[in-house]
């Protein structure tokens, strides 16, 4: 074939992929809720939608040359087509043998495990039987028909009826469906994360008008001061000088004029501006709203083949499923639903002889609800009525864990026993299966509730049922985080966590236990240090070194106390910024989890800020054992410390550079090109300088030259790194009176600290 | 009466169509092999892939192409602790966040040489995509498949997993399937 006729083909097929996905999800929903409801008047309306169903995707399929598929689609049809015509009912049998054809459908669209025909026209073959069965039935029914004529004509009625508004709910269908329109979700994600971005220039735009508006303030205290001389100048008698200063307070006034002019017109636009991209990113949140059924569609038919093949009845109840919720939101929730909703199924619900034993009705009951709040929060409740969750177990395992200690246990609370099915490694199931009871899933719907900004809840009943409660945004709405500096790091902490933000004297830390601790409100709390916790090992020693160095004004520390299950921590920090309305965001595909890190947030500037993830963190601050104080002590014992200045334009370099000196002990300062170098030489008191050649504004050598002829460095050694390998770049760098020079290509660790350590 | 210059070249002209009958068939028969030739270079067209090039510590790589996204000057990026030394850290990428990979470091290349490393080459493919950490770009170009060599020049001490070969010119030429579907690339640190 063509390649242009395959792509076309492959095409199509993608196309139809989308439709038959469709059609088979109203199928599946036609058929189970056919099978709860045999009788009704709705089961026509039904029976008419899954014929119409089956009858569009075997057109479908033959229009992309699925024979198997259009084939078994049309016996389905003649099922139904007859289901429609003549009343009868299908056995459970012939259910379950509906879903199998429908499931078979399923794999040969995705063309997922592709089926021998073999094993398709034994599907075929039984469904034949369904409808040559019901034949027979009626040709034995025949003569009795005849007399029953007469109700048989009424009921026809009934049918026609039922069809007509079928018919016309069909019609209004199509209304709807002319007014939508398709659009991949991977076409509209890049749209929202431009709405998104606008933000950023919507602050940007403020602080522009606000600098505009304090340049007028300084040409303001600029002419209050000029008319203060002028009439000292008028009192001394200066004509000459006097005109002068009377023509630059006109030209002040005209300049303040106009700038006051363009800061009006600049504050009318950015305001405008800033209501519009309020509401763009508003109208895009909108579109990224969708139904809560676009997840659960699938769940009534989990449910049935999932409890099948447990041997057990279930009826699943769906409430709510028309409420909208964030798409990013829906995305993370569908997983830990399933999970919950199989926990109801695997842990609560038991087999029906069991059940009956217990006066319960044979068939177990699980409700999911979903509830949108006043606070516009969406509140989902996923109930079962089965045997509760067995405390005695739950106790069993935590001890076995060694979550809890024996002596303990007495103390604590049911409630508190029941939370600790949370916890990862806590499983009540005797036997691992391939879905639950390895005792991490409940502790991934925790996390992701918690990453979502919500809670779980759990609450259970001996015999009556277990109830699950979810507690989450309806848009993934912004949080409130206060940006922390620790070494040259910045991080957001979620406001949430935070119990609050001391400053203290070192004295009052306290060493008990080999622990840092401090006393506030009474309690003792253990001191962490955030940069030594988070592993940030390096820039920790070179903030204590600072700290030696100049002891006596750094009595002061900064502490974050953060709170997170019952448990309070102090953690050390730089500084503390300010505190802003974040945005979490994934920190990418690569980066599915982080320790420590739950995603990264991006600042009016631009900049990416890692967000802190609590729980997590407070769990590694217990582990940490390294204290403050010991590494202070360690590092008193070291001899004095050289400073050495990097510097150069690329930000890997720099890093990198940076890094290799770090490490081998040195502290180090960075700058960008060489006229920032200069200026931090002639301040910074250091013992080295490791510069880059080709540099913005002033490159290697012209800064080693310029440091050469400064009194105060002249004796400082530079050392050159440079792409620049030639013989004259060489002995031009030696001109300028570099010390060293080392080439890009032959450049690693060692030889950069072994001619460190020579030049110091 | 003297024959016009015309008139010669048509009197050759007819003699060599009719005299030599054989050369014709000769000719023609040439003809017909150098344009199935041709036909055969068009099928074999295919087996060009498009790469760009790129250079990181004093070597040239290429990519293929249709797993590059874009290219990103690299102005800041925020590290992130606790991730292992191949995950430079992340940068954002018009509000949205790409993490950075370290080749060098992930394939266990000595660190020797320093380059610019200020841009980042973004690589996609239906599940993965993160930023590879470049020194400069070189540019594009395509590279015919039976010119790349798997036998594998000692000097590159990268796994062979990873790569598809290196051309005559010394690129190496790198398997982004293979390096973007590798799982040891996903940092996945569960919670303990």
């Amino acid at each position: 074939m063509d390649a242009k006729d395959e792509e076309f083909l492959k095409r199509l097929r993608a196309t139809f992929r989308v439709e038959a996905e469709e059609h088979i999800q109203g199928l599946i929903s036609g058929i189970i809720e056919l099978e709860k409801s045999p009788k009704t008047e709705k089961a026509a309306v039904i029976i008419e939608t899954i014929f119409r169903d089956a009858h569009s995707l075997k057109g479908a399929a033959r229009s992309v040359n699925m024979k198997d598929v259009e084939s078994i689609c049309q016996e389905l049809e003649s099922i139904f087509g007859k289901l429609k015509n003549e009343k009868f009912l299908l056995t459970a049998a012939q259910f379950d043998l509906i879903h199998r054809t429908i499931d078979n459908i399923s794999k040969m669209v995705s063309g997922a495990g592709l089926k021998t025909p073999n094993d398709n026209s034994e599907l075929i073959k039984h469904l034949r039987s369904i409808t040559e069965e019901d034949e027979k039935e009626k040709n034995v029914e025949t003569k009795t028909k005849v007399v029953k004529k007469s109700s048989e004509g009424t009921k026809k009625n009934i049918l026609a009826e039922n069809s007509l508004s079928a018919d016309i709910e069909l019609v209004d269908e199509k209304l709807f469906r002319s007014e939508t329109v398709r659009i991949p979700t991977a076409k509209l994600d890049p749209i929202f994360l431009q709405a998104e971005q606008m933000i950023q220039y919507k602050i940007a735009a403020a602080q522009r008008t606000k600098e505009l508006k304090s340049i007028n303030d300084s040409i303001d205290s600029w002419k209050k001061k000029l008319g203060k001389q002028a009439i000292h100048s008028t009192a001394e008698g200066g004509s000459k000088l006097k005109e002068i200063i009377d023509w630059n307070s006109e030209r002040l006034n005209e300049l303040e004029i106009k700038i006051a002019e363009v800061a009006h017109v600049l504050e009318n636009d950015q305001r405008s501006l800033g209501r519009m991209i309020d509401d763009h990113l508003e109208s895009m949140k909108n579109v990224l709203m969708l139904p809560i059924s676009t997840i659960v569609e699938g769940f009534p038919k989990f449910v049935r083949d999932l409890s099948r093949s447990q041997g057990k009845e279930v009826e699943l109840v769906i409430i709510g499923k028309e409420i909208e919720v964030d798409k990013r939101i829906l995305e993370e929730l569908k997983d830990p639903l399933i999970h919950l909703v199989r926990n109801c199924i695997d842990h609560g619900i038991k087999k029906p002889d069991e059940r009956v034993r217990l006066n319960k009705p044979s068939s177990g009951k699980v409700t999911l609800s979903f509830n949108a709040t006043e606070s516009r929060h969406l509140e989902i409740i996923i109930s079962d009525d089965g045997i509760g969750v067995d405390l005695d177990k739950v106790r069993s395992a935590a001890l076995k864990s060694g979550m809890i200690a024996k002596d303990s246990l007495e103390k604590i609370s049911t409630q508190e026993i029941l939370s600790l099915i949370f916890q990862s490694g806590i499983t009540t199931s005797q036997i691992i299966t391939d879905i639950s009871g390895r005792g991490l899933g409940l502790a991934i719907v925790r996390e992701k509730a918690e990453k979502l900004g919500g809670s779980v809840s759990v609450d259970s009943m001996p015999n009556i049922g277990t109830t699950f409660r979810l507690f989450l945004p309806l848009t993934l709405s912004t949080l409130r985080g206060v940006i922390v500096r620790t070494g040259e790091n910045l991080f957001v902490i979620p406001t949430l966590y935070i119990d609050r933000v001391v400053r203290v004297n070192c004295e009052e830390i306290k060493t008990v236990e080999n622990k840092e601790t401090i006393i506030i409100d009474g309690k003792i709390i253990t001191t962490v240090n955030l940069g030594n916790v988070l592993g940030l090992v390096n820039k920790v020693e070179n903030k204590l070194n600072r700290k030696n160095v100049t002891a006596d004004h750094l009595n002061f520390i900064q502490l974050i106390i953060l709170v997170h299950a019952d448990k309070k921590i102090a953690f050390e920090v730089d500084e503390i910024l300010e505190e802003y309305q974040i945005l979490v965001k994934e920190l990418g595909k690569q980066l599915s989890r982080v320790h420590n890190i739950s995603g990264a947030t991006i600042l009016g500037s631009g900049k990416v800020i890692p967000v802190i993830n609590v729980p997590d963190l407070m769990k590694s601050a217990l582990r940490t054992d390294v204290s403050f104080k010991e590494l202070s002590e360690k590092e008193t014992e070291t001899k004095k410390k050289y400073k050495i200045l990097v510097i150069d334009d690329s930000i890997t370099s720099r890093t990198l550079i940076k890094n290799i000196v770090e490490t081998a002990g040195y502290i180090v300062e960075t700058a960008v090109d060489g006229v920032d170098a200069f200026t931090k030489a002639l301040i910074g008191g250091f013992d080295l300088l490791v510069s880059d050649v080709d540099m913005p504004r002033m490159n290697g050598f012209e800064l080693t030259a310029k440091i050469r002829k400064e009194k105060k460095l002249s004796e400082l050694p530079v050392v050159l790194v440079t792409a620049l390998e030639t013989r004259e770049d060489r002995e031009h760098g030696i001109d300028v009176g570099a010390n060293a020079y080392i080439v890009k290509s032959s450049f690693d660790q060692s030889n950069l600290l072994e001619v460190i350590k020579k030049l110091l | 009466m003297k024959k016009t210059r015309t008139e010669l070249e048509q009197e050759n002209l007819d003699q060599k169509i009719i005299l030599h009958e054989d050369e014709r068939n000769t000719i023609l028969k040439a003809r017909a092999q150098t344009l199935a030739v041709e036909i055969k270079d068009v099928t074999t067209k295919k087996d060009f892939i498009e790469i760009m090039e790129f250079s990181l510590a004093s070597e040239t790589y290429g990519i293929e192409t249709a797993f590059i996204r874009e290219v990103y000057p690299l102005k800041d990026f925020s590290p992130l602790p606790g991730t292992p030394p191949f995950v430079l850290g992340i940068i954002n990428v018009r509000g949205q966040i790409i993490s950075i990979v370290d080749l060098k470091k992930f394939f266990n290349l000595p660190e020797k040489g320093l380059g610019e490393l200020n841009k980042v080459i973004i690589v996609q493919n239906e599940q993965m995509e993160f930023g590879i950490l470049a020194d400069a770009i070189q540019g594009t170009c395509s590279v015919p498949l039976d010119a790349i060599q798997n036998s594998l020049v000692p000097t590159i001490e990268i796994g062979t997993g990873y790569l598809r070969g290196v051309t005559s010119d010394h690129t190496i030429i790198l398997d982004a399937e293979k390096i973007l579907s590798d799982e040891k690339i996903i940092i996945h640190q569960e919670a303990e």
